[in-house]
């Protein structure tokens, strides 16, 4: 598995930016940033300059666009055919989600909860979803230092929400970024997952971007990148895999799942940077807390117990002090269990 | 020209598409678009303040209402916003969703404005919608010019 440093939520001067693409593309490379995703308000016409800025920055480039609706802002992914935005109303975004789906393309909900109309209309989002299966993915940290502001502490719980419920959606985290201006908050990234190797060529890199975010293979952090495996049984099981329920022949004596958390404090060597400290990493589930224990700043793997019995979903957190409050740091998608699916 | 629309709007409009068509009856190198609205801000920050204290109020978190409603002067100004997509007969050309209330814009087969895509101007019926994302003065009077040139520089 190959773990792809993403910027995933980007504007030019295609839209309200005031960046070109190239000088977007060399920003995201002296971040670290191995990929990012132009998403410009209701166009797509930015991407025309994809191949060359790739080549000059070494930068991957997802097409997207951002649906800057009057009733939310919406992302799309991996799509480079146009979908109206311009139809959609309260009640029917199921249609033009399913266009997008139609065409490969993911959706997500952009800053679910930055306050709307008029300050920003639809800056909030207000449209009805009938079935959550819809929403690839939701953007739960938006803008610089996100993981203190209120408006992301919202659509995370909504993210933990609806794994609670059952649905399978991914989170991740967006600058938002409009211009190359320097900022002193930490800045965060969204790791995709690749099955393989990375591969060489740059609209593959971008396939297999869309691909693992798809399938919730995504870890967001402002530092250090924290990954997890469960071990069953039977085997082992990657972000945004389904680990199956016991079977008949289930082992008497298994004692519960193994979390495998891997944090790597090597990564983006120089790009950031926090207190020494002790941090805590954690384990989370639709239990609540499953598994806690504390960890330096090393590239190192961590065994922790995970209890079977009712299980969903978990996901790690790596929690720590950051500009003098308390943070989450890093968190995982989850890893799905079908125990606690019941007899379906 | 092809279209010269004028017009205006009050915070009752806002969040309506009004698409505006016509005709373009053979091929062009070129279509002109220039589209303006006035006012852009909201100057009245006493007509400003109940707008934003019950945007705060709809869309903040129970507990965090009162620390932005003290604070709603960070919110300031309001300002209208009106933005440009167009489609030819074939397909969508693009948006410019920017903040400017002047624009002037073109579409050509080999280059275009940015937020639309360059290419072939063929014949039919074009059309240029005006999104009403947000009218916050009591009026707001917007142009609308469209027009073809045979020479695409
Ligand atoms: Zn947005
Ligand atoms: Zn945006």
């Amino acid at each position: 598995m190959y773990w792809l440093a993403c910027e995933l939520h980007t504007h030019t001067y295609h839209s309200d930016g005031r960046q070109t693409l190239s000088e977007l593309a060399e920003g995201s490379a002296k971040l670290g940033f191995e990929c990012i995703a132009l998403t410009d308000h209701n166009t797509l016409s930015g991407i025309e300059d994809r191949e060359k800025v790739e080549r000059e920055w070494g930068v991957t480039i997802i097409p997207g666009m951002e649906w800057t609706t009057f009733h939310g802002h919406m992302l799309t992914l991996g799509l480079q055919e146009f979908v109206d935005w311009r139809t959609s109303e309260p009640h029917n975004i199921y249609k033009g989600i399913s266009e997008v789906h139609q065409k490969a393309g993911l959706v997500g909900m952009a800053h679910p909860y930055r306050i709307g109309s008029p300050i920003c209309t639809g800056c909030y989002w207000e449209y009805e979803i009938q079935n959550w299966d819809d929403i690839d993915y939701i953007e739960v940290w938006s803008g610089t230092f996100p993981s203190i502001k209120t408006d992301n502490l919202r659509a995370f719980s909504l993210w933990t929400d609806r794994l609670n419920e059952g649905c399978r959606i991914a989170a991740t985290s967006g600058r938002d970024w409009h211009a190359q201006v320097a900022t002193e908050e930490p800045v965060s990234v969204t790791y995709l997952g690749l099955r393989a190797d990375k591969p060489n060529e740059m609209k593959q890199i971008a396939q297999d971007a869309v691909h693992a975010l798809r399938h919730g293979s995504a870890v967001v952090t402002i530092g250090p990148l924290v990954t997890m495996e469960v071990e069953s049984a039977s085997s082992r099981f990657g972000i945004g895999d389904s680990v199956p329920a016991p079977g008949s022949d289930h082992n008497e004596r298994f004692g519960g799942y193994w979390g495998h958390v891997k944090t790597v404090f090597s990564n983006r060597q120089g790009l950031w940077e926090l207190p020494e400290q002790k941090f805590a990493l954690k384990i989370i589930g639709n239990a609540g807390m499953v598994a806690e224990r504390s960890v330096g700043a090393e590239d190192e793997v961590y065994r922790m117990n995970i209890p079977e019995g009712g299980l969903l979903w978990v996901r790690a957190e790596l929690w720590g002090t950051v500009h003098g409050a308390r943070a989450l740091i890093a968190f995982t998608n989850a890893i799905y269990f079908n125990e606690g699916r019941g007899n379906e | 020209m092809l279209l010269y629309i004028t017009g205006q709007v009050t915070p009752d409009d806002s969040r309506q598409h009004f698409a505006h068509r016509f005709n373009l009856d053979h091929p062009t190198a070129k279509i002109w678009i220039r589209f303006n609205y006035s006012p852009k801000v909201l100057e009245d920050n006493e007509r400003a303040k109940p707008l934003i204290m019950a945007g705060i109020d709809l869309y903040s978190a129970p507990e965090q209402k009162q620390l932005l409603q003290g604070g709603w002067e960070r919110y300031l100004p309001l300002t209208n916003l009106i933005t440009v997509s167009v489609d030819d007969p074939e397909g969508n050309r693009g948006a410019c969703h920017r903040h400017d209330p002047e624009q002037l814009l073109f579409l050509a087969e080999r280059d275009s404005s940015p937020g639309l895509t360059k290419g072939r101007m063929v014949a039919g019926i074009w059309s240029v919608t005006l999104s009403l994302h947000s009218i916050v003065t009591e009026q707001c009077s917007y142009h609308l010019t469209v027009w073809a040139s045979e020479e695409e520089t």
